[in-house]
């Protein structure tokens, strides 16, 4: 019995694939999949160029550090430029409001690895803008909180939205969903196969996405600062990453697969997980513990940092919470997956083929 | 014996407050079983309920033994080409017989075997490995029937399997349905094409408005309307004179000369006595070329039954 039921699964799937994979309705996963590779990418490329572009200059006019750092606000334009010589770009521009008259002077100076851009305001130094290269903990940081707060929260999320939902109502609305019930399988191995063709979509989706992006925040730094860090904590943090993202389509997978046997109308039940996913950060400990991104959350391996621009009172609302343990996450995620599982199992059970209605 | 059946016992279905079918009681046993009426009547509901794909609203329904809420034993035994005109994107005909045949758990040589006959049986070899969205609206019927076929079921349901056929198809479906009956298989066929079930049905039930107003094989069914005059055509060489002998029966309802092709079409309340007097007018000089019954077809019968406009088929 059970190689028939893993054969049906097999076959299930096989069936489920063009539809995942390639269907023209769930083009929009894809760009919110790969739309954070394209942005890591790009910086990459702008910020080894403008490396590039620092080191290039500063060859051409060398300056130490050291007379960098003795650039105080208050000193002149003439007297910087004693200082460091001309500056390797400047822009004037001068403001007239009623009678009174500003003039604004921006001079750019750079060692090769820090690029400084000092703001005179009526030719006296009120501000110094200090730019420092990338560095590998400070694109980590970037990582962890693109990775939690977009790709897990949304991207993720809507893209399990986009294919587990319409495993069950998008053939309804097709009116193409009763050729399944006309075979001899088992209502919960159809419910099984359909499950692991959407994850199976949407981990292949989603984690070559973390893996691309990974690439893409890697891929400015020399090879020495990698291979170092991939020796380090790299290839772990890599894996968990990956882990964690093929971790939040099981669950959501889950989730959604339910909504679409449930509802008619996925876009409220949709609403409502996301807010509750979203409100997490509000959330007494308790009611903290119900949602999955408190799982997947606690399982990434950097923590992302808390927003600086985050206003006061909104900060306060901010309830801080222990991450759970990663034993505890896995068993928390697996079994709240199975019982959406068995619930969704259920409802296909008592699934009737009933286009007029749907 | 009683596993060859296929039984509904006092089965209703309700949409909300909208009647399905109600209170509907059949033993079907096998050959070819023709669910007659109009849109509306219930045949589509019927059918989808001897299937599983919706459930009683009350009652018990059995298919060869066999609850229909047991999929996973029923559809070995059952295939159903339903009316609905969809088919999962992307697929040829041959991908979808043999896509599907795959969950029935056959080996893959088994189910390109059988897709291959199957799809040869319905007559597109030629467009097996078309698309089937760019089917025209018969093939995609065909392949339906295909789809039922395939794994080669003890009892075929078909919701308006004739439909879109054309001439020729139509004629080699109908002499499959035959063949399957005749090996002791059930061919349920759902239809408001009349004249087509009634060539080709051992029984009909007829349906009208969720009910089941009539079941059984077409003569029983009309012999059962005993109220109603029965309509017999005579084709002779003296008219008048049959007409006038007809006339002096207290059976005979109405004798109407028909023109075209030298004729009576008669009424009678007793057709057995009517036959009867035939017999003595034909040996006493009346030259009789041909005796019709003229209503005794499920049009005729529907009609009469769920109050219709009376129609005659001369």
């Amino acid at each position: 019995m059970m190689k028939l039921w893993c054969g049906q699964i097999v076959s299930v799937v096989r069936l489920e694939m063009k539809k995942t994979f390639f269907s023209k309705r769930g083009l929009w996963v894809y760009l919110l999949a790969f739309a954070p590779v394209v942005l890591y990418m790009v910086h990459s490329v702008y910020a080894t160029r403008q490396r590039q572009h620092l080191a290039q200059l500063a060859a051409e006019h060398p300056i130490s550090r050291a007379a960098l750092n003795g650039i105080k606000t208050g000193l002149s334009c003439d007297q910087v430029v004693a200082k460091l010589g001309e500056p390797y770009w400047q822009r004037t521009r001068t403001h007239r409001r009623g009678n009174e008259k500003r003039s604004y002077v921006f001079y750019k100076y750079t060692d090769g690895k820090r690029d400084d851009t000092y703001h005179f305001e009526n030719d006296k130094l009120t501000w110094i803008q200090r730019r420092g290269r990338d560095t590998l903990p400070k694109s980590q940081l970037i990582f962890a909180t693109s990775f939690q707060f977009y790709f897990l929260r949304l991207a993720v999320f809507f893209g399990c939205v986009g294919i587990f939902v319409n495993l069950f109502r998008g053939e309804m609305l097709d009116k193409s969903l009763h050729f399944y019930m006309l075979t001899p399988m088992r209502r919960e191995v159809l419910l099984a196969g359909k499950y692991l063709a959407g994850l199976l979509a949407t981990t292949v989706i989603f984690t070559s996405s973390t893996a691309l992006q990974w690439w893409a925040m890697l891929w400015q730094f020399e090879r020495g600062v990698i291979v170092d860090f991939l020796a380090g904590p790299g290839w772990t943090q890599f894996g968990a990453y990956l882990s964690v993202t093929a971790l939040a389509c099981v669950g959501y997978g889950s989730i959604f697969l339910a909504v679409g046997l449930l509802f008619r109308n996925p876009i409220i039940p949709t609403a409502v997980v996301l807010l509750w996913e979203s409100a997490n950060p509000f959330l007494p400990p308790l009611l903290k513990k119900t949602s999955m991104i408190y799982y997947l959350q606690s399982l990434c391996p950097v923590t992302a940092p808390p927003d600086k621009n985050m206003p006061p009172l909104i900060n306060l609302l901010i309830s801080p919470t222990e991450p759970a343990t990663t034993v505890t996450a896995l068993t928390c995620i697996v079994l709240l997956t199975l019982l959406v599982l068995v619930l969704a199992s259920r409802l296909a059970r008592r699934l009737e083929i009933n286009y007029s209605t749907d | 014996m009683k596993n060859d059946l296929i039984t509904l016992d006092n089965v209703s279905r309700f949409y909300g407050e909208v009647l399905g079918v109600n209170r509907v009681t059949l033993s079907l046993p096998p050959g070819i079983t023709s669910l007659v009426g109009p849109n509306g009547a219930g045949k589509t509901t019927l059918m989808n309920l001897m299937t599983g794909l919706i459930r009683p609203t009350r009652g018990r329904i059995r298919v060869l033994g066999l609850s229909p809420t047991q999929s996973h034993r029923l559809f070995g035994l059952v295939g159903y080409a339903t009316q609905f005109d969809a088919f999962p994107k992307g697929l040829s005909g041959f991908q979808f017989i043999y896509s599907f045949l795959r969950l029935f758990g056959h080996s893959n040589a088994e189910c390109k075997r059988l897709a291959n006959e199957t799809i040869e049986q319905v007559g597109l070899s030629d467009a097996a490995w078309r698309k089937v969205a760019g089917y025209s609206k018969g093939m995609r019927q065909r392949i339906r029937l295909a789809q039922a076929l395939a794994h080669d079921p003890r009892v075929l349901i078909l919701d308006e399997p004739l439909n879109g056929l054309d001439p020729l198809i139509r004629a080699e479906t109908i002499n499959l349905f035959r063949r399957y009956a005749t090996e002791g298989r059930h061919v349920l066929v759902s239809s408001h094409v009349l004249h087509e079930v009634d060539m080709i049905s051992d029984q009909v039930v007829l349906m009208s408005g969720g009910y089941v107003v009539a079941e059984g094989q077409i003569q029983d069914v009309r012999s059962e309307i005993q109220e109603r005059p029965v309509k017999i055509l005579i084709h002779c060489k003296q008219p008048s004179m049959l007409a006038s002998k007809a006339f002096e029966q207290d059976h005979i309802v109405e004798a109407q000369l028909i023109t075209e092709g030298s004729g009576v079409l008669i009424k009678t309340r007793d057709p057995d006595r009517f036959y009867r007097l035939l017999n003595h007018l034909a040996l006493n000089g009346i030259d009789i070329e041909g005796v019709t019954p003229a209503d005794d077809n499920v049009n005729s019968v529907y009609d009469y039954l769920i109050g219709g406009e009376e129609k005659v088929s001369p």
